[in-house]
């Protein structure tokens, strides 16, 4: 026995670590993630990214900046008409919000507050098959913390996960240790959101319950982590099977990942 | 390979992974560095130290990812392990069929996930996954690997990496 093992040293050794790393993945399934070593890797590697995203960005700013103002005339007049109709709207939303102030001041509700957030620049985007996570270029040092809401004008990103000095990793919707707590806008039929790596999937929805395909899903502020109202996404697919007391809901994300640069971090 | 070489390798692959190459992307779709490096590592060493290589860039990608630790160790390890096997028994490793194997292994590992996810998790969409990501991908990491082993061949750093270990491995 010691005579094949040590004339077979190497593979023995190579087995080991292999049976060690499948212990180690079962134990974290179980038990929840290890998350050893991950703030000096993080370090390292949100340092370097920095780095590297630097001059790709200043070319990139440069050639958008003088090169491409091809159609920037065009482009302007547009966003002018955006603006004045986005005034018109604002000042009707300014009156609904009054409105609706002066309405829970007289039930004796508690008054809603605006979260402020803060502009964050996606450095570094990992959409890999077993997860889903961007690195944003700010942390600690801007008062980033763990669990801080992450959106877009479009919807909701994900959740920041681990806060470092100068950069975050940021949990998207698709990665599927995410949860977040949903409802539909139209029938306010709650939820938990799961991340299914490409899309997501609406759990413990009843069967009775009326989903149906191209309704809104947005945040239902119970989770504690996003604020109730945002955009989650849109559902695509409802499957009813008559054994099972839950529907299967497909949801697809309201932001397209691949084409973030730009996000918004909501403080607490 | 020489150790330094090691180390640039994993400090590198995820900055590089998760910045320069989302420049490169076709509908969020971009190519695997770490597993085209880690196959060209594996045809220029052998199967013990592409396994070594494998298990040490999949852990820092987990590391990286925030992903369970050890699961990329596991996969890319046996990747490695695997384009380390094949390295022995090829003679030209710049012949562009090699590359057909890597879209072979990023193909099988990407199943293998999508197959504990499913058993971790459940209802994963396990073909749109197939179909959507892990083809492209597996498709987009051969093509990234030919040029890189093409760069390689002519810039002459293959004849200066190559198979030194190879021989005691055998």
């Amino acid at each position: 026995m010691n005579g094949f093992i040590v004339k077979n040293k190497k593979s023995v050794i190579i087995l080991l670590l292999f049976t060690t790393l499948f212990w180690l993945v079962t134990v974290q399934v179980k038990k929840g993630r290890f998350t050893i070593l991950e703030r000096p890797v993080l370090a390292v590697s949100g340092f370097l990214e920095r780095i590297i995203i630097w001059p790709f960005n200043t070319v990139v700013s440069i050639g958008r900046e003088y090169v491409f103002l091809v159609n920037t005339e065009q482009e302007n007049r547009q966003l002018k008409e955006e603006i004045s109709r986005l005034r018109i709207e604002n000042g009707v939303t300014s009156e609904l919000l009054l409105e609706n102030d002066r309405l829970r001041e007289l039930l004796n509700f508690r008054k809603l507050q605006q979260p402020s957030t803060i502009a964050v620049q996606i450095i570094g985007k990992e959409l890999s098959p077993v997860s889903s996570t961007f690195t944003i270029n700010k942390g600690s040092n801007d008062q980033i913390q763990k669990d801080l809401a992450v959106i877009t004008a479009d919807g909701v990103v994900g959740r920041v996960q681990t806060v470092l000095p100068g950069t975050s990793k940021v949990f998207l919707l698709t990665d599927p240790g995410n949860t977040v707590a949903v409802m539909v806008q139209r029938n306010r039929e709650e939820g938990l959101l799961e991340g299914k790596l490409v899309n997501c999937a609406l759990k413990y929805v009843s069967y009775y319950a009326d989903i149906q395909e191209g309704d809104l899903v947005v945040t239902s502020g119970l989770d504690g982590i996003y604020p109730k109202g945002l955009a989650v996404g849109t559902v695509t697919k409802v499957v009813k099977q008559d054994a099972v007391a839950f529907q299967t809901v497909v949801v697809e994300p309201a932001v397209r990942f691949s084409r973030l640069e730009e996000a918004l971090v909501l403080m607490k | 390979m020489k150790p330094y070489v090691y180390a640039l390798i994993l400090m590198l692959i995820i900055p590089f992974q998760s910045t320069l190459l989302n420049s490169i992307s076709i509908f969020g779709i971009k190519p695997d560095l770490a597993l085209s490096v880690l196959f060209i590592i594996g045809l220029l060493t052998g199967p013990v130290e592409a396994a070594l290589a494998g298990i040490s860039i999949g852990l820092v990608q987990d590391i990286g990812s925030a992903s369970l630790f050890g699961f990329s160790g596991l996969t890319r390890g046996l990747v490695g392990l695997g384009a380390g096997l094949l390295g022995t028994r090829v003679l030209d490793i710049t012949n562009p069929v090699i590359v057909l194997f890597l879209a072979i292994f990023s193909l099988v590992e990407g199943i293998f996930i999508s197959l504990f996810l499913q058993a971790t998790y459940g209802a994963v969409p396990f073909f749109t996954i197939i179909a959507g990501r892990l083809v492209p991908q597996a498709i987009y990491t051969s093509a990234l690997c030919f040029f890189l082993l093409r760069l390689a061949n002519r810039r002459d750093i293959l004849r200066l990496l190559k198979r030194r270990d190879i021989q005691k491995e055998i």
